[in-house]
């Protein structure tokens, strides 16, 4: 593997500060490498094997010309606003829907070659926890930056498209997404990933979302497709008093897709929800890592995740709740279930629990195993043949999930994406 | 429409039924009776294809050997078993569990297949004959019913299946008298000439509802005795105990 690091550095050269973070954050990178499987949070997705294996060669991806991507992956009837991202480049957003007063959208690509504006994100860059991170510190060209302002609640949701095309071909990008949520404000947002063709490519995204008091953020993952890829992303939270933060995961396509999610429940009665189910098959390989850090009292926290695994496919959840000694009153659970339907496929389920307070209501649960037998039968007493009942309860299990959908639009979104997935698969 | 002879039937090497025969013709309403563990439930698994049974004698429904045929096809030519403990699962609408089930077997049987507003007309006027409440059909398959509400809905999806053979295992069993009547106004409004049932019951009392052409009594894999109706009052007196010794 031979990242090209100079040409890169030198093709972008811009603040100084910035210039210095990059140099810094690829050395800490060529030190550690791509992380492997004797790290800790990397045990069930050894990264350097898997790019060893898939990318003989992959380069950095430094920018595109090309601008314009295919009107065509834009969903249709369902309302919404837009981000659009092509090769994890800022190309337009639309918000026809809202005041666009009180919305301030901008590249991270202006931000980055702005003192005063890089000056607020800057911190973001000091974030060393693993290789990727680094990797992502010393390569992002572009990304964005959101701020939505004090009481302002989305009239309709906002879709962030993801697309890739051509140029991304073997290349590995990075990019940052930054949202911030003011005061009693409400954005239901949705990350969908599209490419055009089955191209393999390497996406590595770093989000840092603030959501302040009594604001709501809904976020839903929408991972349906790009079969041939292979993604990180690394999501960070912080909550402030009462927020809620609701994230729900559709991990579907990827060939490769590691999501881990930080949320820092950092005041008083803020709440976080990450709900989630993987149907793999082939020889898929997903993970969540979720930490929910509960740093203050009378916070809440749940977490609802269902897996599915069929033919060479392997599904990994690492769900930690870690409790500080200050967040007395805390309420936390988690709850993974997984049907593992072929011999050759794995599930690693992983719950952890770490707690210093005394007074909290802490609860996991995790079981992997077979469809019940009584199950099948019952259906099959009812006419269906085996593949159908299969199928049913196989929908049924993973739908109880999708029930827990808060918006309803999405949810019929999600569930007819959910669908069609579903009738492809051979359960 | 149902002939068994010299049934035998084990599980894991113990020998539950033993020479068991019995004949249903078109239209007959048989019950059989018996104690616990006399093998009453063990019949309603083997008729209706249960894995985990060995298995000799034979079996035939509608003059085709029944033990080959596999357990989807039973339910599409018309075999229907109420179960004594209807499973849950977790996340399947009831409804569309319901519909495709009714589709299968309306394929099968060279109909045309249901659309969702046809089906839910039907399931209206079934569930209203019944007096069943039709919010149910809207909950998961069984999750959360009550024990009653559980077997409401086993009588309902036979009455929308229109099976020719109903097999009811227990379906009494844990019902208070409302839910008892529904059940047992459910199977009388299915009567007629070309149906037949086996009803499988450990209490006499579901036979004051529905009046059954014969009575058997099952006893330690065998049925010892055969009567009409009035042999349930006998057992409800002298217990299953003083018919075996009668004998």
């Amino acid at each position: 593997m031979n990242l090209k690091f100079e040409e890169f550095q030198k093709s972008n050269l811009g603040l100084k500060e910035l210039d210095n973070i990059r140099i810094k954050s690829f050395k800490k990178f060529e030190i550690q490498g791509f992380p492997t499987k004797k790290q800790e949070h990397w045990k069930y997705t050894d990264l350097k094997n898997i790019i060893t294996n898939n990318f003989q060669n992959l380069q950095i991806f430094n920018g595109s010309k090309n601008l314009v991507y295919n009107n065509k992956l834009i969903i249709k009837n369902f309302e919404h606003n837009k981000i659009i991202l092509l090769n994890g480049s800022f190309i337009e957003s639309s918000f026809i829907y809202e005041d666009e007063k009180k919305i301030i959208i901008k590249s991270l690509k202006s931000i980055l070659e702005n003192k005063n504006d890089f000056n607020k994100i800057k911190e973001y860059f000091d974030d060393d926890q693993n290789s990727m991170l680094s990797l992502n510190h010393a390569l992002t060209n572009d990304g964005v930056v959101l701020d939505i302002e004090n009481n302002y609640s989305f009239n309709k949701p906002l879709v962030v498209y993801n697309f890739f095309d051509k140029t991304a071909e073997n290349k590995i990008i990075n990019n940052k997404i930054f949202i911030s949520l003011g005061d009693k404000s409400n954005l239901c947002m949705i990350d969908f990933y599209r490419c055009e063709n089955n191209i393999k490519y390497f996406n590595n995204t770093i989000h840092n979302y603030t959501i302040k008091k009594n604001a709501t953020l809904k976020k839903y993952n929408i991972n349906d497709s790009l079969d041939n890829s292979y993604n990180y992303n690394s999501v960070k939270i912080k909550s402030y008093s009462n927020s809620v933060f609701e994230n729900f995961l559709l991990s579907l396509g990827p060939n490769l897709i590691k999501n881990e999610i930080h949320c820092n429940l950092l005041e008083n009665y803020s709440s976080c929800f990450i709900n989630g189910i993987m149907l793999l098959d082939g020889s898929q390989h997903h993970e969540l890592k979720t930490n929910v850090n509960h740093k203050y009292e009378n916070c809440k926290s749940s977490q609802l995740i269902k897996s599915v695994l069929l033919d060479k496919s392997n599904g990994t959840y690492q769900g930690k709740i870690y409790v500080d000694k200050k967040a007395q009153k805390t309420n936390g659970y988690q709850l993974s279930k997984a049907l593992i339907l072929s011999e050759n496929s794995a599930f690693n389920s992983k719950p952890e629990l770490e707690i210093y307070a005394d007074d909290v209501k802490c609860s996991h649960g995790s079981t992997t195993g077979n469809i019940d037998e009584n199950s099948i039968f019952y259906l099959m007493s009812r006419g269906l043949t085996k593949d159908q009942a299969n199928k049913m309860i196989v929908e049924g299990f993973l739908n109880e999930v999708i029930e827990t959908i808060t918006d309803p639009n999405v949810k019929i979104l999600i569930s007819s994406l959910f669908n069609e997935r579903i009738n492809k698969v051979n359960v | 429409m149902l002939d068994i002879k010299n049934l035998n039937a084990s599980i894991e090497g113990k020998k539950i039924l033993k020479n068991f025969n019995l004949n249903i013709k078109p239209g007959e309403v048989h019950a059989i009776m018996g104690p616990n563990g006399s093998g009453k439930s063990t019949l309603a698994n083997v008729l209706s294809g249960r894995k985990g049974y060995e298995i000799e004698g034979t079996v035939y429904y509608e003059g085709k050997n029944l033990l080959e045929i596999p357990i989807e096809e039973r339910a599409q030519k018309g075999i229907f078993l109420a179960f004594q403990y209807p499973i849950e699962i977790p996340g399947v609408n009831t409804n569309n569990f319901l519909k495709t089930s009714l589709n299968t077997i309306r394929k099968f049987r060279g109909l045309k297949e249901l659309d969702s507003l046809d089906f839910l007309k039907l399931v209206k006027e079934k569930s209203k004959k019944l007096k069943i409440e039709e919010k149910i059909l809207s909950r998961q398959l069984n999750v959360g019913f009550s024990g009653g509400e559980k077997k409401k809905n086993e009588i309902l999806q036979m009455s929308i299946l229109e099976p020719k053979l109903v097999i009811l295992d227990e379906t009494d069993s844990g019902l208070d008298i409302d839910a008892l009547r529904i059940v047992s106004e459910g199977v009388n409004s299915l009567r007629d000439k070309n149906r037949s049932f086996l009803i499988i019951t450990h209490y006499q009392r579901l036979l004051n509802y529905i009046k059954p052409d014969f009575v058997h009594v099952l006893v330690n894999g065998k049925i010892v005795k055969t009567g009409f109706s009035d042999l349930a009052q006998e057992l409800e007196k002298d217990g299953y105990e003083g018919v075996s010794i009668a004998k």
